[in-house]
C-alpha cells in the first residue's frame, strides 16, 4: 500500500515538476535577459523599470533585468577577475577599469561596424558613445589620463575611452559647516581661497593655524587613494617638497594637479606620512560613513567628502533659524553661530539657510568617474540589451533622474539635459520637493499635474550653476565657468585623474597603514592603570591592616572589661 | 539487526552539521592559510611574513596597541567585575532582579550600545579617544566577566567557608583563603572571555574614537575590506590573531585539568 503511495507521490511529482521546467522554458525563449552588475544605491529605481519599457518599444521584446551590486571596487574586482561571474554590464571606478583593462578583461565598444542589431539605434538619437551627447570635457579628462593603457594580450597600448562609457563623475572637496567656519572669523571668501587644502590640515596656506576652534573638529576619510591625494595637494600648497625631483626629472613642486596625484615614490611617501602622522592632533576622526552625520549633528566641522555625499549632507542641513544676510553681516566680530535662538534684524527670523557648505579648492582637485564597461565573460546573445541598456542610461531622461537621486554628476553633456523637455520635467519636480515655495496647485487650488516649464529658469541655477559666493565652486559641474572666470583657474587644468599605482599600491597601503599606527601608543595607559590597581590593593590592604589591629587591641580589652564587672 | 541500523542513522544527523563546520570553519580558514602564502603573482613567497614582522607598515605596533589595551580592559573588568559577581553570588537567593540587571544590557545589540555610549559622550563634550574607547570596551566586555565568575561563586559549597570561619579565619581571611582560590577556574574563563575579544575588536574602536584609535581588529578589516592586493598580509595577521585564540584556550584547558586534579 505504501510503495503504491509513494510510486503515485514520485509521478505526480515528475509530472508537476517536467510541467514547471517547460513552463520555464517557453517563457526564455520569449524574454531577453540582461545582468546588471554596479554599486550599491548608484541607480535611480524607476530607471530600471523605465528601461523595460525602453527596450520593448525599440525592439518589441520583453526583458527581463537582473540587478546584482558590490560595495566597493575591490570586491567587483576580485569577482570579475577570477572569471567566473556571469555578468553582461559592469560600472567600476576609473581605477579599477584600468586594472581590468590592463588584465585584458573587457570587450571593445565598437558597436558602429556591427550589423546584427534588431533595431537601428541610430534612429534613436544615435548610439551614445563617442557622440556629442557626453561631456566632451570628462571624455578629454579621460583620454589625458588614459590614452596609453597596455593591455594583456594586445600589442599596441589602448585608449580606455573605446572600452567604456562614462556614468557618472564627481570631486573631491572639502564639505564644512560655514556658520562654525563665520563663529571662528574664518568665513571669507580671501581666507578660504588661500588656505585651500589647508583647511583639513588646520593651516591658513602660510604655515599658521586657521583657527584653535578648528582644532579636533576635522574628519579625514578613512579611504585610502582619496586622503593620499589631497595630502599631495597640500604638501605642494604648502611647500613641503622642497627640491625634491622626480625620476624623470621634475620637480614636485612644479607639478600640475594631473601629473602630481599620480606620483607614488617613496621619498613622497616618506613626507606624506609624517604629514599625516601630524595631522592626526588636528583630527576628530576618520570616517566613511558616519561623516555626514557628525557634521549635521555638529559634532565635527570640516570633513573631506565626495561631491554627491556633500550634496546630500548639505541639503539635510537646512536650518531655518539661519539667516544668510546675517552671516554676511556680522562676519568676523558678532558671528551668529548655529543657535537656533536667534532672531535676525534683516528677516526677522524667517529666512532659513543651509548649515553645511562644499568647497572643491580652485589651486587643485581630484576628479574621478565611472564607466559601464562588458567584461569579456559576458553572454553573448545578451548584446543587443547591453548596448541598449547603457544607450538608455545615457538619455537626458534617465540621466537627470539619476542626477537627482544620487548626487552625483551625469556624463551627459549638461546642454543635452537642459535643452530636453523630459529631463526638465524631472529636475522641475526634484526642485519642487525640496523648495516649499514652489506652486504645487493652480489657480483654483487644484493640485497641477505637470510643472509649470516658463519659470524654468528659476531653478536651473540650482542644478547647473550652484555656487556659494563666498567659496566660489560651482558643486556639480565644475567645469562650468561663469563670469568670475578670470579671478583662478577654475578648468580642466587644476582638476587631475588619478590611475591606479599599479606596482606602488602596497607601498601606498603599508604608508597610510603606518601613518594610522603611529603617534598613538597605549603603553602609558598600561602604567597608569598599573598604578592605579596598585594604589588600590594597597589602600585595600592598609584598611585591612588598620581594622586587624583595632580588632586585636578590642579583643585584648574584652577580657578586662568583663573581669572588672565580676 | 534494525536495531544497528537504526543507531546508525542517528548518527547521521550529526553529519549536516559536521559538513556546516568543514564548509564555515575548515575551508575558510585554509583559505586563509593559503592566502598568508602567496603573493601579488599568485606564486609561493614569505613576503607578507617578513612584511608583518618587520613592522613596515606599524603591524607590529599596532599588535602591541591592541595586547595593552586587551590587557588593561580584562584587569578593569576583573576589578569591577570580581566584587560585583561576589555580592550577586552572596545576595543571590534574595535579590535575583540584580543578576537580571547586570545581564540585561546584553540583550541590546552591542552596536546600538557603542553608538548611544558616542552620542552620550558626545553631549556631554567629552573628548573621544583612548579613554572613551577604554570605557565602552569595558562597559561591552564587562558582563562576560560576571557571568563565569557569578557561576563560580555560586557554586562554592558554602560549608567551605562555614568551616573556614569556625577555624577562626576573619571574613578577608576567607574570601582571600577560601573563596579566591575556589574561583580561579571562574576568573581564567572570565579573562579569555574577555581578553580575546578585546585585542581583535574594531567596531568599538571605531565608532568611539572616530577611527583615531585603531587597534589590530582595524587593520585587519584594512587589508582586506579597503585596500587592493592585500589579502597576503591581512592573512598574517588573521593568521597570528588565531594563534592568540588557541594560546588562550590551551591555557584554559590547562588549568582547567589542573582543577580537576586537585579537587579528586
Amino acid at each position: 500500500m505504501k510503495r503504491i503511495f509513494a510510486a503515485v507521490l514520485f509521478t505526480v511529482l515528475l509530472i508537476s515538476g517536467s510541467v514547471t521546467f517547460a513552463a520555464c522554458d517557453n517563457k526564455t525563449s520569449q524574454v531577453d535577459k540582461l545582468v546588471v552588475y554596479n554599486s550599491a544605491d548608484y541607480i535611480y529605481d524607476t530607471n530600471l523599470t523605465d528601461f523595460k519599457e525602453y527596450y520593448k518599444e525599440i525592439t518589441g521584446r520583453e526583458i527581463d533585468v537582473t540587478y546584482v551590486t558590490f560595495d566597493t571596487n575591490e570586491t567587483m574586482l576580485t569577482r570579475i577577475t577570477k572569471g567566473d561571474s556571469n555578468v553582461d554590464v559592469v560600472c567600476p571606478s576609473e581605477y579599477a577599469i584600468q586594472k581590468l583593462l590592463e588584465g585584458g578583461h573587457l570587450v571593445k565598444l565598437d558597436y558602429f561596424n556591427e550589423s546584427n542589431y534588431t533595431a537601428d539605434m541610430r534612429s534613436y538619437g544615435g548610439y551614445v558613445h563617442n557622440s556629442d551627447k557626453i561631456d566632451q570635457n570628462i571624455i578629454a579628462k579621460i583620454d589625458e589620463a588614459f590614452s596609453n593603457v597596455k593591455v594583456a594580450g594586445e600589442e599596441t597600448p589602448q585608449k580606455m575611452t573605446e572600452y567604456f562609457v562614462p556614468y557618472m563623475y564627481g570631486t573631491l572637496g572639502i564639505l564644512y559647516n560655514k556658520y562654525a567656519f563665520a563663529e571662528m572669523g574664518i568665513y571669507d571668501y580671501d581666507t578660504i581661497n588661500k588656505a585651500n587644502w589647508g583647511i583639513l590640515f588646520n593651516d591658513d596656506g602660510e604655515g599658521n593655524k586657521l583657527s584653535d576652534n578648528l582644532t579636533g573638529n576635522i574628519l579625514m576619510k578613512d579611504s585610502i587613494r582619496d586622503s593620499y591625494a589631497i595630502t599631495l595637494f597640500y604638501m605642494q600648497q604648502s611647500g613641503k617638497f622642497g627640491d625634491l625631483v622626480s625620476p624623470d626629472g621634475t620637480r614636485y613642486q612644479n607639478m600640475s594637479p594631473a601629473e602630481l596625484i599620480n606620483v607614488s615614490e617613496d621619498e613622497v611617501l616618506d613626507i606624506c606620512k609624517q604629514v599625516l602622522v601630524e595631522q592626526k592632533q588636528e583630527l576628530f576622526g576618520y570616517e566613511v560613513d558616519f561623516g555626514k552625520d557628525d557634521l549635521l549633528k555638529g559634532n565635527a566641522t570640516v570633513d573631506l567628502a565626495w561631491s554627491g555625499d556633500a550634496m546630500y549632507a548639505v541639503e539635510e542641513s537646512w536650518n531655518d533659524y539661519l539667516c544668510p544676510e546675517c552671516i554676511k553681516k556680522s562676519g568676523k566680530d558678532q558671528g551668529s553661530g548655529n543657535n537656533a535662538e536667534i532672531i535676525c534684524s534683516v528677516c526677522g527670523g524667517e529666512c532659513g539657510d543651509y548649515e553645511l557648505s562644499y568647497y572643491v579648492p580652485h589651486t587643485s582637485g581630484n576628479i574621478w568617474f565611472d564607466g559601464w564597461v562588458i567584461p569579456d565573460t559576458y553572454d553573448k546573445s545578451h548584446t543587443d540589451a547591453i548596448k541598449l541598456f547603457i544607450n538608455f542610461l545615457n538619455t537626458p531622461y534617465a540621466a537627470a533622474s539619476n542626477l537627482v537621486e544620487i548626487g552625483y554628476s551625469a556624463a551627459v553633456n549638461p546642454d543635452v539635459i537642459r535643452n530636453d523637455a523630459d529631463a526638465r520635467a524631472v529636475l522641475a519636480e526634484a526642485y519642487a520637493v525640496n523648495d516649499d515655495s514652489w506652486e504645487r496647485l493652480d489657480e483654483d487650488g487644484n493640485p497641477l499635474e505637470e510643472f509649470d516649464f516658463d519659470s524654468w529658469e528659476e531653478f536651473e541655477e540650482y542644478f547647473f550653476d550652484y555656487r556659494n559666493e563666498i567659496d566660489n565652486s560651482n558643486w556639480r559641474y565644475p567645469f562650468l565657468v561663469n563670469g568670475n572666470e578670470t579671478e583662478y583657474d577654475r578648468s580642466l587644468n587644476t582638476l587631475g585623474v588619478m590611475r591606479d599605482f599599479g606596482e606602488n599600491n602596497k607601498k601606498v597601503i603599508t604608508m597610510w597603514n603606518g601613518a594610522r599606527s603611529t603617534g598613538v601608543s597605549a603603553l602609558p595607559l598600561l602604567g597608569w592603570t598599573v598604578l592605579a590597581v596598585a594604589v588600590a590593593v594597597g589602600i585595600v590592604a592598609l584598611c585591612e591592616f588598620i581594622k586587624r589591629r583595632k580588632n586585636s587591641t578590642v579583643k585584648i580589652a574584652r577580657p578586662k572589661a568583663e573581669n572588672t564587672e565580676v | 539487526m534494525t536495531r544497528r541500523k537504526f543507531r546508525f542513522s542517528r548518527k547521521a544527523f550529526a553529519y549536516p552539521y559536521m559538513l556546516f563546520m568543514l564548509l564555515f570553519v575548515v575551508v575558510p580558514l585554509v583559505i586563509v592559510l593559503i592566502n598568508a602564502f602567496l603573493g601579488d603573482d599568485g606564486k609561493l613567497t614569505f613576503e607578507n611574513f617578513a612584511e608583518f614582522f618587520s613592522d613596515a607598515g606599524g603591524g607590529l605596533t599596532v599588535l602591541g596597541n591592541s595586547l595593552i589595551i586587551g590587557l588593561v580592559t580584562t584587569l578593569i573588568c576583573l576589578a569591577i567585575g570580581y566584587p560585583c559577581a561576589y555580592l550577586l553570588a552572596k545576595y543571590h537567593a534574595s535579590n535575583k532582579v540584580l543578576v537580571l540587571l547586570f545581564i540585561l544590557p546584553m540583550w541590546v545589540n552591542f552596536l546600538i550600545r557603542t553608538l548611544s555610549t558616542k552620542a552620550i559622550f558626545m553631549a556631554l563634550d567629552v573628548k573621544l579617544g583612548m579613554g572613551t574607547v577604554l570605557f565602552g570596551m569595558v562597559y561591552n566586555y564587562l558582563p562576560y566577566m560576571i557571568l563565569p565568575l557569578h557561576t563560580t561563586l555560586v557554586s562554592v559549597d558554602h560549608s567551605y567557608i562555614e568551616a573556614a570561619e569556625d577555624l577562626g579565619a576573619d571574613r578577608f581571611t576567607v574570601l582571600l583563603k577560601t573563596v579566591l582560590p575556589l574561583s580561579v577556574p571562574g576568573i581564567i574563563s572570565g579573562i579569555t572571555m574577555t581578553f580575546i575579544p578585546a585585542i581583535s575588536t574594531f567596531a568599538i574602536s571605531e565608532i568611539l574614537s572616530s577611527s583615531k584609535i585603531f587597534l589590530f581588529g582595524d587593520a585587519i578589516n584594512m587589508h582586506f575590506s579597503k585596500a587592493t592586493n592585500s589579502f597576503g598580509v591581512g592573512s598574517v595577521m588573521s593568521l597570528v590573531m588565531l594563534l592568540l585564540v588557541i594560546v588562550a584556550n590551551v591555557l584554559v584547558s590547562l588549568t582547567d585539568k589542573e582543577e580537576v586534579k586537585s579537587v579528586l
